[in-house]
């Protein structure tokens, strides 16, 4: 007999991996040995992008070699051009990262995930973000420039100018605290589809998807439209106990994982402080008021704001659209995707449980004609 | 926490009424509880479709209503249609459906999965497969008819001639037989995606891009490809000790659920006689020598030839050109694909499994780069 169900597959292991650990019980996050306190402010994205792809934090020469393939691969071909001026202006973002991303890592033939994939889309991503931007507010294609790293090139693709320096750094550091956490859904998507040979853009194309639900990536959004109906500080007792009188969730608290404050979430929260004062006035009151009526009802659960909740203040902050939080968030996290991808693929077994059949037994299809 | 069970063979990973493979007895069950032995001859891939997603057979007016629906969503949207045509025109038929789907598909507001949007993203799908095709030789496109049935618009949009009643036939038949079969890994992938909360498309996305593998999608056109390479009736036999002698897998043989005859191979192994009698010949030659070569080396094992073997003489009479086979896998799994995330919903609970640690230990230093 097969085991029982395991919904949500919670406590299941499903990979073995090298890549990052989450450490719930102690609220540490491990990118291949190093702490992320360790390093969220001190090193660039590319350089996380590098210790996933190769294992080791690169030498000044291998970081100039990745940043050079980047820059080289930044600009989408002719056919992720054309797709990305098909589609409607009015598209949800991540349903136009998903389709030209699909274009963009159209391959020759069927070819086995390499780092060279994983250079190629996560170069890409920033492009198509800011491509899209700048088509639906009917402003002119800004290219990439080689000189910029790619959260500089990222904010200049959108804006046309180049950012100021604190507001690059603070995307480098987002981007550097994302790009990878354990065995989340869309990483998770991603192992599943690199699990049956797939190709790189097919695991990508995967990830994106998952990571559009509410429940995984489209949570910053949704912080934002809380706090917007929220108002202000003063408000915010009376409001949530409404809320919660309705039954209604707060949004970007709780986490499956995380027994202690989830680490991200403190780096991001000092961070918001400093960037985004109007929002973190609001946000910090509202985090005092969720965690006390938490408390309250499970006074036995931990400290729970998650990721998402000072992500959405420092992605406000650095100017992105409310509707642009999800898909930056797969800028930062395809470093993590193809990582595991490359890994999965490495020694790769397909995926493939097993379902528990509720339905009825065996019984005769009745022809069409006689059917009620 | 578990053990870590590779492939998560053997962990139940959801309850489903959408199908049952039971692999001790080799049965498959549809929805509803029927034998897909019992339902195959009686029923058509329009009337599959409704069982999965609604849980009983249609009526008469039922399925006229089904079929009107499929008619009208079955055309392109222009944005969709100008998306294929910026592809290259030898653009991987996979590559064409993964990324038509999604532009589809795209929208401006996440919208919960519906039976309606089921209908529409099935219905399209013959539409883009067979775009895909008149592409690669470098023709128009053909538009759908609303009175063809969905088997006979594919041949239709694909040849621009009225087809054979045969050919729908065994399309038809191909596409009821391959339209789920429980917790396959794109299936697996579909839930996956659909369990962060996100729309259809991404979900449907998801599972085309696991289908792509050559570990679960592909093996169709690979055993056409082996029966191509092969030749003739008077290689086989060298041509298959030549290839055990090399460890070469025979592609179309071996299931990891099915200890008996795969029932979905013994119909199509039938209906390849009339199908295409000549193929079915050299394929026939092939299994004998495939299966005893298989024996010898493991007498343990069960009978191992799969749906795909046989799957691919079928299609190769219906007129599918091999590189087409994954798509038309797609185009009948996407009725199992869809009613597996509208079961979902019924208890939606993210999918997030746990990773087992396996990199250094935590606490290691960044050194500055420029000291690496």
């Amino acid at each position: 007999m097969p085991a029982e169900y395991v919904p949500g597959l919670e406590g299941i292991v499903a990979a073995q991996t090298e890549i990052s650990l989450v450490d719930g019980a102690n609220g540490q996050l491990v990118y291949r040995g190093y702490v992320i306190a360790d390093l969220a402010e001190e090193i660039s994205f590319e350089e996380v992008a590098h210790l996933f792809w190769y294992g080791s934090l690169p030498s000044r020469a291998q970081l100039d070699g990745l940043a050079a393939q980047l820059s080289s691969v930044r600009t989408l071909t002719p056919a992720a051009m054309t797709a990305l001026d098909a589609l409607p202006t009015d598209s949800d973002p991540m349903d136009v990262l998903r389709s030209v991303l699909s274009v963009q890592g159209v391959l020759p033939h069927l070819q086995k995930p390499t780092i060279e994939h994983a250079i190629h889309s996560t170069a890409a991503l920033p492009t198509i973000l800011a491509a899209f931007h700048r088509r639906r507010k009917d402003l002119a294609f800004v290219k990439p420039r080689p000189d910029l790293g790619h959260a500089a090139n990222y904010l200049y693709m959108l804006n046309g100018e180049e950012a100021k320096p604190e507001l690059v750094r603070a995307l480098n550091t987002y981007l550097v605290l994302l790009a990878d956490h354990g065995m989340n859904a869309s990483t998770f998507t991603a192992r599943v589809i690199a699990s049956t040979d797939s190709d790189m853009a097919s695991c990508l194309v995967g990830a994106i998807g998952a990571l559009k639900g509410p429940a995984h990536g489209g949570a910053p959004s949704a912080v934002m439209d809380q706090l917007e109906q929220i108002g202000t500080a003063e408000n915010a007792e009376h409001w949530m106990r409404e809320a919660r009188r309705r039954k209604e969730r707060f949004m970007g608290f709780g986490h499956r994982v995380y027994r202690t404050y989830d680490p991200r979430a403190r780096i991001l929260k000092a961070m918001c402080q400093r960037l985004n004062p109007k929002f973190y006035e609001l946000a910090s009151k509202v985090e005092e008021t969720a965690l006390a009526i938490l408390h309250e009802e499970h006074p036995e659960r931990p400290q729970a704001t998650n990721v998402e909740f000072y992500s959405a203040g420092v992605l406000q902050a650095i100017g992105l659209p409310k509707d642009f939080f999800p898909p930056t968030f797969a800028v930062s996290r395809v470093a993590g995707w193809s990582a595991h991808v490359l890994e999965q693929a490495s020694h790769n077994r397909l995926i493939r449980p097993q379902s528990e059949y509720v339905g009825p037994q065996p019984r005769k299809p009745v022809p069409l004609a006689e059917r009620g | 926490m578990t053990e870590y069970s590779p492939g998560l063979e053997g962990v139940v990973a959801a309850q489903t009424a959408i199908s049952e493979v039971d692999g001790a007895n080799g049965r498959l069950i549809y929805r509803g509880g029927y034998l897909i032995e019992d339902l195959a001859p009686a029923v058509s891939f329009e009337e599959t479709a409704y069982l999965l997603w609604n849980g009983e057979l249609p009526n008469k007016s039922q399925l006229d209503a089904l079929r009107q629906e499929m008619a009208a969503a079955r055309k392109l949207k222009d944005s969709t249609r100008s998306v294929i045509i910026s592809l290259e025109y030898d653009t991987d038929p996979m590559d064409v459906l993964r990324t038509a789907v999604s532009a589809q598909g795209a929208a401006k507001a996440l919208q919960k999965p519906t039976v309606v949007e089921a209908i529409s993203l099935t219905a399209v799908v013959p539409t883009i497969v067979a775009a895909a095709h008149r592409r690669r030789h470098k023709r128009d496109l053909v538009e759908p008819r609303a009175e063809l049935s969905h088997a006979a618009n594919l041949l239709w949009m694909m040849d621009g001639q009225e087809p054979a009643r045969e050919r729908v036939h065994w399309l038809d038949q191909y596409l009821v037989l391959l339209a789920d079969h429980g917790l396959n890994a794109s299936t697996f992938t579909a839930r996956v995606v659909a369990s962060t909360g996100s729309d259809l498309t991404s979900c449907v996305v998801g599972a085309i891009a696991a289908l792509k593998g050559p570990a679960h999608g592909g093996a169709t056109y690979a055993a056409r490809t082996m029966l191509d390479s092969i030749g003739s009736v008077e290689n086989v036999d060298r041509w298959l000790a030549d290839a055990h002698a090399k460890h070469a897998r025979f592609p179309g043989f071996g299931h990891r659920v099915y200890r008996t005859y795969d029932p979905r191979a013994k119909i199509l192994r039938e209906m390849a006689k009339t199908a295409d009698p000549k193929l079915h010949q050299l394929a026939a030659h092939t299994e004998e020598v495939a299966l005893k070569i298989l024996h010898d080396a493991h007498p343990e094992r069960p009978n191992a030839t799969n749906v795909d073997f046989w799957a691919s003489v079928v299609l190769t009479g219906a007129g599918i050109p091999k590189e087409l086979f994954t798509c038309v896998f797609a185009m009948a799994r996407i009725a199992g694909w869809t009613a597996h995330v509208l079961e979902s919903l019924a208890d939606l609970r993210i999918i997030r499994p746990a990773s087992q640690w396996v990199g250094p230990e935590p606490g290691k230093k960044p050194i500055p780069v420029e000291k690496r």
